[in-house]
């Protein structure tokens, strides 16, 4: 079991690296698309109508996939100081039922998130020109890494392998 | 019963250590299933509050205050506020403090700024014979003033956690004089300390050090002017200027510094993605549990509730001001405005605060938050830095605390100290 786990890590090790690489970019893409709406809007005295609804279609992604990986890097912002108390055993099935209610959420993204995007199908996003539907590709996409990433957590903890801690990272404000 | 579903459920959560945002989240998707209304609206809110343009204006502060830290321009920014203060009685405190004051004139994040200015200024502080608690306490507590001057991304936060009907750039205006006093107080505990201790001091400069410093120092102090400039003249919207601060920072640090490579460019962009997914995941999950307290008549109930134990706004002020202090102990900063703003704003309001005014006081408020145990990120920055165990600085933290304090209830009851300076603008 703690084999397989390690496999699995691997590659979900690796596709976490491929969503934060993927928002990064996303990041820098943002930025070169509003620094080009500024110049153009300021300097050339012309306006872009694309840029804005793009970037904002962007951080959607960054967010969500960004928020996916906090999941397994443990860097979401959480208050876990009482468990400190608890007994080891206690601690370890509270851990896997808060992973389990947050893959319960990204259940919700990926269900909710679809029938959104099947509503919206038919509509153009004014601005983009493409149709409703990629408006919500961000949030179902988020959601199945969520689900992948928080059943991870429990199959390891399972398994006697250590998972991230929420909250361990110190860069919140 | 509503309510205990969604506060119940959130509390529980949170004990249970889910993170925040999906503490949010699911809390308000149970309610909503309680309530037997659609839970796709949770989703909806999720997705549409998230793509706001507005919003934008976190990721890039974040990202340029980022750039800024792995580029250098703190450290120029720390050398010039040693040469304007080192010869103060404290003087490296005293430098600490003014650090707080130009780094986050340019960066506006704390946890930043305590790493920044305490990953320069500890280990000097430590070789010139400073205790490092000391050293930690006045790094922490300083970095609260990042907070209060713009561009503070908490402030954006706070404006959209209340509807986007405050405008940003009053907000931006009224945390100077604010973020001052604090300074002003900060360097009055930090001298007091120093003088029974019997720090050193160190001899002035000169002059002539002074300006080439500045020099050295002035692509960063160009950027406050940019990005202050900008908004306060509304030629740039609040996310166009954060805009430009990330590729003014990208220029200095990459062309004229050349002190960013390209692994610090990498590591600052992961660093701004990991802290803004979850800054951002927080207020879009809090998009439905903000919509379900208006349901839920929460404010109004509040109003009501604070109206009966008292009609005078001195004693509210400090009811609310105890309660945030108390929620600031042991939850962050940014969920915390999300999660008070739409339930105390009302109540700020219906005593007659004004809202810019009371966003003032929050972001100082929870400020303070950030600096205490059991949960205070930037605390946690700082004893990291100084390598030294939590304990070992909140024993003797308290000068300064009382100096935040002092300058929180200052702020609470003198309006003017917030409003003055955004009424010249009007």
């Amino acid at each position: 079991m703690q084999q397989a786990m390690e496999t699995v890590a691997l590659w979900t090790g690796r596709l976490a690296r491929l969503a934060l690489w993927a928002a990064g970019i996303g990041l820098v893409l943002m930025t070169i698309l509003i620094a080009a709406q500024v110049f153009w809007r300021y300097v050339l005295n012309d306006s872009i109508v694309w840029t804005e609804p793009a970037s904002v279609m962007i951080m959607g992604w960054f967010i969500f996939l960004g928020a996916a990986v906090g999941i397994r890097e443990g860097y979401h912002l959480s208050f876990d100081v009482v468990l400190y108390v608890l007994p080891h055993r206690a601690k370890m099935v509270l851990f896997s039922l808060s992973d389990i209610a947050v893959g319960g959420f990204g259940v919700g993204m990926i269900w909710f998130g679809w029938q959104l995007a099947a509503k919206t199908a038919g509509n153009k996003l004014p601005g983009l020109g493409i149709s409703g539907a990629f408006d919500f590709a961000p949030i179902v996409a988020g959601g199945i890494l969520i689900v992948l990433f928080s059943a991870e957590r429990v199959f390891r903890r399972a398994a006697g392998l250590p998972t991230a801690r929420f909250g361990d990272d110190g860069e919140a404000a | 019963m509503e309510l205990y579903v969604l506060f119940g459920t959130f509390v529980v959560l949170l004990l249970m250590g889910t993170p925040v945002a999906f503490c949010l989240g699911i809390s308000s998707f149970a309610t909503i299933a309680y309530l037997g209304l659609p839970p796709v609206v949770v989703f909806q809110r999720l997705n549409s509050g998230v793509s706001v343009f507005a919003l934008m204006a976190i990721p890039f502060f974040i990202f340029a205050g980022d750039l800024m830290v792995r580029g250098d321009i703190a450290r120029r920014l720390v050398g010039l506020a040693g040469a304007f203060v080192g010869h103060f009685r404290g003087g490296l405190g005293q430098v600490n403090v003014l650090s707080s004051v130009m780094f986050g004139g340019v960066s506006g994040s704390a946890a930043a700024d305590a790493s920044a200015v305490g990953g320069l200024m500890v280990p000097q502080m430590k070789e010139r014979g400073y205790d490092v608690d000391y050293a930690v306490n006045i790094t922490v507590v300083s970095s609260i003033i990042a907070l209060l001057l713009p561009p503070s991304h908490n402030m954006i936060i706070y404006s959209i956690a209340a509807g986007g009907r405050i405008s940003i750039a009053d907000l931006f205006t009224a945390g100077i004089i604010p973020g001052f006093l604090l300074a002003l107080m900060l360097m009055v505990a930090a001298w007091a300390v120093a003088a029974r201790k019997g720090y050193p001091v160190q001899k002035f400069q000169g002059l002539r050090m002074i300006g080439t410093l500045f020099v050295s120092a002035a692509p960063g102090l160009i950027l406050v002017a940019i990005i202050f400039g900008g908004v306060r003249s509304g030629v740039f919207t609040a996310s166009e200027s954060s805009n430009i601060a990330v590729v003014y920072a990208l220029l200095v640090t990459f062309f004229v510094y050349r002190s960013l490579s390209w692994h610090d460019f990498v590591e600052a962009t992961f660093a701004a993605v990991r802290t803004t997914a979850m800054v951002l995941m927080v207020i879009g999950c809090a998009a439905s549990f903000g919509w379900l307290l208006a349901y839920l008549r929460v404010p109004a109930a509040m109003v009501t509730m604070l109206q009966g134990v008292s009609d005078n706004p001195i004693v509210i002020l400090l009811l609310l001001n105890l309660v945030l202090l108390i929620l600031g102990t042991f939850m962050d900063m940014s969920p915390l405005i999300v999660i008070t703003t739409p339930i105390f704003l009302p109540v700020a309001t219906a005593f007659g605060v004004d809202p810019v005014h009371f966003g003032v006081i929050l972001i100082l408020n929870l400020g303070i938050g950030l600096c205490t145990p059991p949960v205070g990120a930037v605390l946690f920055v700082g004893c990291a830095v100084g390598r030294i165990p939590i304990w070992d600085a909140v024993r003797t933290i308290w000068p300064f605390y009382g100096a935040a304090f002092v300058t929180l209830m200052l702020v609470t009851y003198i309006p003017a100290l917030s409003l003055w300076l955004p009424s010249l603008f009007r």
